[in-house]
């Protein structure tokens, strides 16, 4: 009796286990979405399908916004937006994997030429990035060279630029992070700082560098404009130019970088929600709610080679 | 008594295959898993032509500028180990014999509980905790000289407090398990309480505590979030010291993804970590058998 109670009870463990292992299996295939685009009842001209949208986490926000005003409209369709950072973006829309990429970067610099050159660049709009200190820093304006030297480890106190003395703490992020090209791009100019210059932390994320900014005594990073927030730190200007989106437009501020959303060979539905991002309705109030500057307005263009030219 | 859902042997043979396929299952996840990291990682040497030999040996990890060089990364991975098994260490033993050999009441109603809570909590959370109050009060000892506060040190303090509840969970499992007559023929010698742990409880419990350090040793080795959050994240110099910021295989590995494109030499090198970071955890889990054979047969 005991012994065939044991079995039996053994069998089902094992049967149960064998379900749970299957029910996985099911669960993961469910997870994955379909873009192709089902018939819906009603006329040809409603919208329907999924689009995928992932890359740079720096403006999804802004996406994620436009993108639920957009299903609002076409119910039938869904904009799954993921992030990943601008190499996964790219590389998702470069494999199909996603009909849309986001990248703080042109596509130029992460793909080979061929594949960017496959790739339609969007670009929705303009992040501008200005160097920002703790607040106790008592410098308020930075000339390039300076800002040049500091990133560089030539200045290392704030006494050579005009501060009360005190070590300059450098506070970097991550290498391939877009904010930093963008920022190295502008103040460095094609130098490199030397391979014996180290930082005091290259974070990952903006919102570590303003945690660690507030933090720490004598820092220096850069933030993109969306981030600042005058209680927390200073941010400073650039050859007496204040870091504003004004001064971004007319060209004056010279720290700045598209925000791109890549589309490869784009489907009705994609091509739909781009013209949506770039429509009045988004370009006009939401780009500046999330504290980014529309691409119309900029009297000034880069191209992927950093050059700036009269719009 | 019930019926017999089917045969006696019937019922064998699908309990068999059913337990079987289980375990091919496994074995086949295994096997996968390092066939895909293998043949990624090694990509980095093979296609891409990455010196093997100075990917170890190299001083800078610049991935965006095409410079490999992993010592860095395996220098601070070691170091922040290390630095939280010394720290770690004397305390899980301590608080093992405190709970086994002097107050076991207390240790299996309050302490016990309480270190199975400190397992629990989720390592972004001791990242959170690193950042505000680790990093706040390394500034506040070391002052200029540790920066932001976030360097090896942090980093190793923070380790040191994720995995004091693996490592003194089964350092008070290894000493229970050691059998009452061992202290009891001590204690007919005539030893003192003090010497029978030393000479006799800490002694035959040895590979059950070895094996404690080095899981959590491994524990320590392969975290990434906690210890990217306080470690400052520099890649491209050696470590001058402990509160030099630096950044760990994984922390570079969770951080570098996102900036890699799928198929690129950065992506494949970073892949290659992935590899090294595996072969260090089999490497571990070989020592851990190793102890075990060498303790089982210690006992007879």
């Amino acid at each position: 009796m005991s012994d065939s109670l044991s079995r039996r009870s053994f069998l089902s463990l094992a049967g149960g286990t064998a379900v749970a292992l299957a029910g996985l299996g099911l669960v993961g295939c469910g997870g994955s979405s379909s873009s192709d685009a089902s018939a819906s009842d009603s006329s040809a001209k409603t919208l329907s399908g999924t689009v995928n949208c992932s890359g740079a986490t720096s403006f999804q926000p802004l996406v994620e916004a436009a993108a639920k005003k957009f299903e609002d409209e076409n119910p039938d369709v869904t904009i799954a937006i993921t992030g990943g950072g601008s190499g996964q973006g790219l590389s998702d829309v470069r494999d199909g994997k996603a009909q849309i990429g986001r990248s703080d970067v042109f596509a130029e610099e992460k793909l080979d030429a061929s594949d960017a050159q496959a790739l339609t660049d969007n670009t929705v709009c303009v992040v501008g990035m200005g160097p920002i200190v703790n607040s106790n820093v008592d410098v308020d304006d930075l000339t390039t060279e300076q800002l040049k030297g500091i990133f560089t480890g030539q200045i290392t106190d704030w006494s050579e630029v005009g501060g009360t003395a005190g070590k300059i703490q450098v506070i970097e992020r991550k290498a391939g992070s877009g904010t930093r090209a963008t920022f190295e791009a502008a103040v460095l100019g094609g130098d490199k700082a030397p391979d014996s210059f180290a930082p005091v932390a290259e974070e990952d994320s903006s919102g570590t560098v303003v945690e660690k900014i507030q933090q720490t005594e004598g820092a220096i990073s850069y933030l993109a404009f969306s981030y600042f927030d005058d209680t927390k730190f200073k941010a400073l200007k650039v050859d007496g130019v204040e870091a504003t989106a004004d001064n971004v437009c007319n060209g004056t501020f010279k720290i700045w970088a598209y925000e791109h959303m890549y589309t490869k060979d784009a489907d009705e539905v994609t091509q739909a929600f781009i013209d949506y991002m770039m429509s009045d309705e988004v370009q006009g109030s939401m780009v500046e709610e999330q504290g980014f500057i529309p691409a119309s307005d900029m009297k000034v263009k880069k191209d992927a080679s950093g050059a700036i030219t009269n719009a | 008594m019930a019926k017999r859902l089917m045969p006696k042997k019937q019922l064998e043979g699908v309990g068999l295959t059913l337990t079987g396929a289980c375990v091919l299952f496994v074995a086949l996840v295994v096997v996968t898993l390092i066939f895909m990291v293998a043949q990624q990682g090694l990509s980095a040497f093979f296609v891409d032509g990455i010196n093997f030999f100075s990917f170890l040996t190299g001083t800078s990890w610049v991935p965006s500028d095409g410079v490999y060089g992993a010592l860095p990364l395996i220098v601070t991975s070691f170091g922040v180990m290390l630095l939280a098994t010394l720290f770690t260490l004397p305390i899980a033993l301590g608080s093992a014999i405190f709970v086994v050999e002097v107050q076991p009441g207390f240790g299996r109603r309050i302490f016990q509980p309480l270190v199975e809570l400190l397992m629990g909590i989720p390592s972004v959370v001791y990242g959170l905790i690193g950042l505000t109050v680790v990093n706040a009060a390394m500034r506040a000892i070391f002052g200029d000289a540790a920066g932001t506060g976030a360097g090896i040190l942090s980093g190793g303090i923070v380790l040191a407090v994720m995995i004091l509840p693996t490592v003194t969970t089964l350092s008070i499992d290894g000493l229970a398990a050691v059998p009452r007559e061992y202290r009891e023929g001590s204690y007919a010698l005539g030893c003192t309480r003090w010497q029978t742990v030393w000479h006799v409880v800490l002694k035959s419990a040895m590979p059950s505590l070895m094996t404690a350090v080095i899981l959590g040793m491994t524990r320590a080795f392969g975290e990434a979030l906690a210890v990217q959050m306080v470690i400052g994240g520099v890649e491209k110099v050696m470590p001058a010291g402990l509160l030099s910021p630096a950044a760990t295989l994984t922390t570079a590995l969770t951080s570098g993804f996102s900036n890699a494109t799928t198929g690129s030499v950065q992506y494949h090198a970073l892949w290659a970590l992935g590899l090294l970071l595996m072969a260090m955890s089999l490497l571990f889990i070989l020592i851990i058998h190793l102890i075990g054979a060498k303790g089982a047969k210690n006992r007879g």
